[in-house]
């Protein structure tokens, strides 16, 4: 079945997000008003705190990484002057103080005077974390500067704030997509048409990386991209297995609906927070009258709220299921 | 469930003395409560041995626990004056350890021993081995050159294990204690030992042993402990003898609710936390309940229990817990009746038996997460997210060198590529709605 493929090299194929990420700040896509400021502070070497805060795939963690390799030269991770650590898989905030303590404890000799460490995902942390990584960002400050990575800076508590300077990242311009997409595609031998990159616009909404694995994705069906290849793959990659278990319980196939749920939970090991996102993206398309929609729309609001609370993901979601179903069936005795 | 140990549960709780299950064991026949038919099968059985060869050399003890299958051929033994040479075959496994002694015990009967002996092995279903090895097919063989009586005791009797003894063997079925006969023996005991009991508790007592007899004289003496009498409030601090049983009592409970009742989790005594029970009703719901409305009706209130036990849970107000318990313990049978019908069998929660199949793809599928956020700069859960879904596609389709960067061995390879289907060019996928402009 594979035989299309047959004829393509199946092994010059590392992630393009991973091959095009970029390195400088000179490749950084859009975000112009972003690196601007940061140019003023590698040629002042004054450097704030910063926060850098915007949706997915718009490159807040490639562009620290590109500023700190423009500020200390290419080795900048390996002589140990910059740190990346992600707040959502770190055990708690005394393991993240542990390892800033060991990180920002000795002065760098030379150079500008100050190391510098990624808190990435930073709105994952709790309130109380927050303000215990406060007072690390305080004590460390004359050898450390830190950057906050962050969807929302509202989830950021005022006292980081107040430190910080806020960089507000954009959802990537369609225009600079559709460059981005050309350049990667020229370079792969791909032939994509208009028709293909407006696809991919569309379902990328703003979110570069999600637009060039749209791109790679495509690119393992065909060589030469089209729309249908587009929305064909992308029905297969993004969102497959939560419009599957969405249609089985508007099918009224509850248990099977719920097996699903458990595969994407627990085995796939997509978090509630990201399922909830895929979910209402998908509740516009599914086969129950529109003002059902809305009500959907509004469990979904009422169960997300719940989770936040500690509610127990799997019993929200299954109520949410055997809801769709319930709308569904309503909708076949009229 | 498996045999208690004698006494042994209480044992720390007792500063002085025997067991009373130990002290009150039966010294006659006629001492052992319930199972009459039995025991004229076994008298005639163990007395067919004085009057020549009897037509099995073995006799096969099975029931529940706690109904005196040993204590049987313990009283017998003490009134005839017959030594029991005992053999825990769950103890003491293998067949050398049998054979050496049901070996010895069978040369001095041949020899004239003064004594007649008797061996017990207890817990035979625990045997390991098949027929052929190991213990079950020693104990067959010695049967047949055995010269002095084997009792082997069973809970189960149709464990395969046992097929090759129940050839060999006259089996006696012993049935479940009756609750008058439980709470006439307790009662003896209890005046015996000057415990102050009403009837009502001895016949709670009586009612939650389910015929188990050793553990209703177990709980009679440890709910007495120290002050000789029992409180019926004290009661409730009963955990269950048989889970699976009371769970799917509870269940029936449950699920045939008419009235709101708060106090019903509390009322079922169940050994087992609020959030196990939640997991064993949420997953009955959907074969006990058929309409899609009610279903939605009953999920609603359960999601609202769901909520008020997280929130006990999380931020440890268990003044909390009792909103939840409330709802877990009514909605069910509230929706239920309204909906009318449906309610086939109770089953076993399937989440358990989802996670314990799946745990080998998880691990696996955890090892490939921490591998993608690594080196792609993200949590594992954004990594599921941003970057899973479109790696399985091309891995799916053979592009392996994606797998190869993020160092992904045979295994994860593998359990990335389940499921997934590539899609191919020309066959159509008719897809509801449109994202196009």
């Amino acid at each position: 079945m594979l035989g299309i493929l047959s004829g393509m090299d199946v092994n010059e194929s590392m992630p393009w997000v991973e091959k095009y990420r970029p390195k400088t700040l000179d490749e950084v896509i859009d975000q112009e008003e972003v690196v601007k400021s940061l140019r003023t502070v590698l040629r002042t070497k004054v450097m704030p705190h910063m926060l850098f805060a915007g949706p997915p795939g718009v490159g807040k963690t490639a562009t620290a990484h590109a500023f700190a390799r423009d500020l200390f030269g290419p080795e900048y991770i390996d002589v140990g002057l910059f740190m990346e650590i992600n707040a959502s898989d770190e055990r708690g905030i005394d393991t993240i103080r542990e390892k800033v303590k060991n990180f920002a404890r000795t002065i760098p000799l030379g150079g500008v005077g100050f190391k510098i460490l990624l808190l990435d995902e930073s709105d994952q942390l709790t309130d109380e974390a927050q303000h215990a990584f406060r007072r690390v960002m305080e004590q460390f400050s004359s050898t450390c500067r830190f950057i906050l990575a962050a969807n929302y800076s509202s989830r950021i508590i005022e006292p980081i704030q107040s430190r910080c300077t806020v960089f507000r990242f954009r959802p990537i311009d369609e225009r600079h997509v559709v460059e981005a997409l050309k350049r990667i595609s020229a370079r792969e031998n791909l032939s994509i048409n208009e028709g293909a990159t407006n696809a991919i616009v569309n379902l990328s909404e703003g979110d570069l990386r999600r637009a060039i694995n749209l791109l790679q994705v495509s690119a393992t069906l065909s060589s030469k991209i089209d729309e249908e290849v587009v929305y064909r793959v992308a029905g297969v990659a993004r969102a497959a297995d939560v419009r599957r278990l969405l249609e089985l319980a508007v099918a009224g196939r509850l248990v099977e609906a719920r097996d699903a749920l458990r595969n994407v939970l627990y085995v796939n090991g997509v978090s509630e927070r990201e399922l909830l996102v895929q979910i209402y993206r998908e509740v516009f398309y599914l086969s129950i009258p529109e003002e059902k929609k809305l009500k959907a729309v509004s469990l979904l609001g009422e169960i997300d709220y719940r989770i936040s609370q500690g509610a127990t993901p799997e019993v929200q979601l299954v109520t949410f299921l055997s809801h769709l179903a319930s709308y569904a069936s309503e909708g076949k005795g009229r | 469930m498996p045999p208690r140990e004698r006494g042994g549960e209480w044992e720390t709780a007792l500063v002085s003395s025997v067991p009373l299950v130990e002290k009150y064991r039966p010294r006659r026949l006629s001492e052992v409560v319930g199972n009459e038919d039995v025991k004229d099968q076994f008298l005639r059985w163990v007395t067919s041995w004085s009057r020549g060869k009897p037509k099995y050399k073995a006799a096969l003890l099975v029931g529940p626990p706690g109904v005196g299958k040993t204590s049987l051929v313990y009283a017998y033994a003490k009134e005839a004056g017959y030594e029991v040479v005992e053999v825990n075959a769950s103890d003491r496994r293998g067949a050398e350890e049998i054979k050496r002694i049901v070996g010895e015990s069978s040369r001095q009967a041949t020899l004239g021993a003064t004594r007649k002996r008797v061996i017990l092995v207890d817990e035979v279903d625990g045997l390991v081995g098949h027929e052929e090895v190991g213990g079950v097919g020693a104990l067959a063989s010695i049967i047949e050159k055995t010269e002095v009586p084997i009792v082997m005791v069973a809970n189960d009797p149709w464990s395969p294990r046992l097929a090759a003894l129940r050839s060999r063997a006259e089996m006696m079925k012993f049935g479940k204690i009756s609750k008058r006969d439980i709470m006439t023996r307790l009662r003896t005991i209890a005046d015996a030992e000057g415990i102050k009991v009403s009837d009502e508790v001895l016949e709670r007592l009586a009612e939650k042993a389910g015929g188990d007899l050793r553990s209703a004289i177990n709980d009679m003496e440890a709910l007495s402990a120290g002050t000789g009498r029992i409180d019926p409030e004290l009661m409730v601090t009963l955990g269950a003898r048989d889970r699976e049983k009371d769970i799917f009592e509870a269940l029936g409970a449950i699920f045939g609710a008419d009235t709101v009742n708060p106090g019903r989790i509390a009322a079922l005594n169940l050994d087992m936390d609020s959030e196990t029970l939640f997991t064993w009703v949420f997953d009955n719901l959907f074969t006990q309940i058929k309409d899609p409305g009610a279903i939605a009706e009953a999920t609603s209130f359960l999601s609202e229990a769901d909520l008020h036990l997280s929130r006990a849970r999380k931020r440890r107000v268990w003044g909390l817990l009792k909103y939840g318990n409330c709802i877990l313990a009514s909605a069910p049978g509230i929706v239920k009746r309204r909906s009318g019908k449906g309610g086939e069998r109770f089953a076993f929660p399937s989440k358990i038996r989802f996670m314990q199949e799946t745990g080998p793809r998880r691990q696996v599928m955890r090892s490939i997460l921490g591998k993608i956020a690594a080196k792609s700069h993200m949590s594992t859960s954004k990594a599921s997210y941003h970057m899973l879904p479109y790696l399985r596609v091309m891995v799916g389709a053979g592009r392996l060198g994606v797998a190869e960067f993020y160092e992904l061995d045979g295994e994860e390879v593998k359990v990335l590529k389940e499921g997934i289907t590539v899609p191919m060019r020309g066959r159509r996928e008719v897809r509801r709605g449109t994202r196009k402009s």
